[in-house]
């Protein structure tokens, strides 16, 4: 009873989320394109599509009953063209920063950002179509790890002080704690906020990909995003254990492991060139 | 045809209209004064007012031949006055005619229930002469707006969009004017259903406005003449890049609104009335461009007519396409 009950409370204290905060330096870049009218929207999509927290708000408002076609935009850049810089500059004067915490959460910026590069990458290996699609999913699969810490920062430092004294990974802790994952609090939020089917079963079963229902290989190329970026170390996902893989993810993406050797060089290109973006 | 009044302000004039057509209010009201003051703000080719003192034979004009505004006085006696704007408001051919109560301070004294009096404004007693002309001139202005406003995507409708292209007829301004409508659109609606295909009308209406908007500087129009049916006024030197970046934004995020099934295939298979099964490509955006250039044109029908005839030409393509009028170039 009492893990229901804890459950029912964290639910509603995470969708009751109305103003996440981000990191300052994407914002400012963004800020200074917005203010500037000869900006394009294909600029404002790029800076945009490195923040997990602003491409979450900008998909979550374009996917919003309000504009009359929930669930079916997936892009950043489509995003942008439905909602016009109007309507960014709304969002984008309305976001505040992280102050305190900002240590902590620029490891989170640069993993997330990782797995992103890294899905598009795998997700292109696999030869499917409209690989932002999958970058996107990447980008936004540990969303609910910076929800918990905005929303629930003491059960959020417990989760960290758990992974620290049982050096067991952030998933295990979060279990440990709250008796459920960030999957699961994906999940809650990627239907709350009427986003596409395919960027919510990736959220949702990043961890399993085979258990996802409809759209098995956007959850199986984020997995193998996820394990690839923490093999490179490159951010923190809020531990340093061995990362885990599921075989079952190359066997529903149809990769063997010598088709990802080429795939992981130009991930580690690109995280070479990122490396100075500091956030 | 839609019967198109333009209401158009004007700030220089004394009554705060431009007076492009002339429009016929009735009032019923008891108080000379109050007609007086009409008459004296507008002038009869602009706002003509036929007074009734009283509600007999006021009715019978009212429903004969519907002005564009009704003012009624709560000092009438034969009929109250939220009787008379019942009347009116309950009648769907009426409805959309602007009723404006006139009240004494007495009447004030409680509150009104706006639901069950459904007028679109009032006045009160004692009378100032710019309140009333403003009052008036919101309240016609508000009402082409309500009326027009396209029910699902709020852009402006027909009338506006006529109103539009014929105030820059008449002032000779160059424009260039665009008609947008989606190829296999009933395909998508007869297998997905309306409300899917609502999705989509919704989503064409925001790409439309959002990269016409996106020129920075430009004086722009976006209406919705109706279903999948657009038109853009906007300055010939952009309609170019404007058609362009439409119809890239359209084809790269129309395919979202499929099934995936549909969407890997990119086409649809439906089976008709007959049994017979057929195949329909994805949707995709046809625009139709004339020019006014140097004020060749005399009349908004010459624009649609040759836009009607180049946007045939537009669709023999089953993609994505547009076709400018050359023939003032």
């Amino acid at each position: 009873m009492a893990g229901q009950d804890l459950k029912t409370s964290v639910k509603g204290q995470i969708l009751s989320t109305s103003d996440l905060p981000t990191l300052p330096s994407v914002l400012d870049e963004v800020t200074k394109l917005v203010d500037d009218p000869n900006s394009s929207t294909e600029q404002v999509a790029k800076v945009i599509s490195q923040d997990q927290v602003l491409s979450a708000k900008v998909l979550k408002m374009v996917n919003s009953p309000i504009y009359g076609f929930p669930g079916r935009i997936t892009t950043i850049q489509h995003a942008l063209v439905l909602l016009g810089l109007n309507v960014i500059r709304g969002i984008i004067i309305s976001t505040s920063v992280f102050d305190m915490i900002q240590q902590a959460m620029s490891g989170l910026w640069e993993h997330s950002l990782g797995c992103a590069m890294a899905s598009g990458a795998i997700a292109k290996a696999a030869g499917f179509e409209d690989p932002e699609e999958f970058t996107v999913a990447g980008l936004l699969h540990d969303l609910g790890k910076v929800v918990t810490a905005v929303q629930l920062p003491e059960l959020n430092e417990a989760v960290r002080m758990t992974v620290q004294e049982k050096d067991i990974t952030y998933y295990e802790a979060e279990k440990h704690i709250l008796g459920f994952g960030h999957d699961r609090i994906n999940a809650w939020l990627a239907r709350h906020w009427h986003l596409p089917p395919n960027v919510r079963e990736a959220m949702t079963y990043h961890h399993h990909p085979d258990r996802a229902q409809f759209y098995q290989q956007t959850a199986a190329v984020v997995h193998v995003g996820d394990f690839m970026v923490r093999l490179f170390e490159y951010g923190n996902g809020g531990d340093d254990q061995i990362a885990y893989f599921k075989p079952a993810a190359m066997k529903i993406l149809k990769l063997k492991m010598k088709d990802l050797e080429p795939v992981m060089d130009e991930v580690s290109d690109k995280f070479m060139e990122i490396s100075d973006l500091t956030f | 045809m839609v019967d198109v009044k333009p209401l158009v302000m004007d700030n220089n004039k004394d009554h705060g209209l431009l007076g492009l057509a002339k429009h016929r209010a009735i009032l019923v009201s008891p108080d000379s004064s109050l007609s007086d003051l009409l008459h004296e703000i507008w002038p009869k080719d602009v706002l003509e007012f036929t007074c009734y003192t009283q509600a007999r034979g006021a009715v019978e004009d009212l429903f004969n031949d519907p002005p564009d505004l009704l003012i009624v006085d709560s000092r009438v006696e034969d009929v109250p006055a939220q009787e008379l704007a019942r009347l009116v408001k309950s009648e769907n051919v009426y409805r959309q005619l602007p009723v404006i109560i006139c009240l004494d301070d007495t009447d004030m004294q409680k509150p009104w229930d706006w639901n069950k009096v459904e007028v679109d404004d009032f006045l009160v007693r004692p009378f100032f002469l710019p309140v009333v002309r403003e009052r008036v001139n919101l309240t016609l202005c508000r009402a082409l707006r309500a009326l027009d406003a396209n029910p699902l995507s709020k852009l402006p409708g027909n009338t506006s969009i006529i109103q539009k292209i014929q105030t820059l007829i008449d002032r000779k301004q160059d424009f260039a004017l665009a008609y947008c409508d989606l190829d296999y659109f009933k395909s998508f609606n007869d297998k997905y259903g309306f409300s899917r295909g609502d999705e989509v009308l919704m989503m064409s209406a925001r790409i439309i406005v959002n990269t016409v908007r996106s020129f920075a500087g430009e004086q722009t129009f976006v209406g919705h003449v109706g279903g999948d049916d657009f038109v853009v006024i906007t300055s010939p030197d952009i309609i170019e890049e404007v058609c362009q970046r439409i119809i890239f934004s359209f084809d790269g995020i129309v395919p979202n609104f499929y099934d995936m099934e549909d969407r890997q295939r990119k086409s649809i298979v439906s089976t008709d009335r007959q049994g017979n099964v057929q195949t329909f490509p994805l949707m995709a955006i046809s625009i139709a461009v004339v020019f006014n250039l140097d004020g060749t044109m005399k009349h908004y029908g010459e624009a649609s007519a040759i836009a009607m005839g180049l946007k045939k030409k537009a669709k023999e393509d089953p993609k994505s396409s547009y076709v400018l009028d050359r023939r003032y170039k």
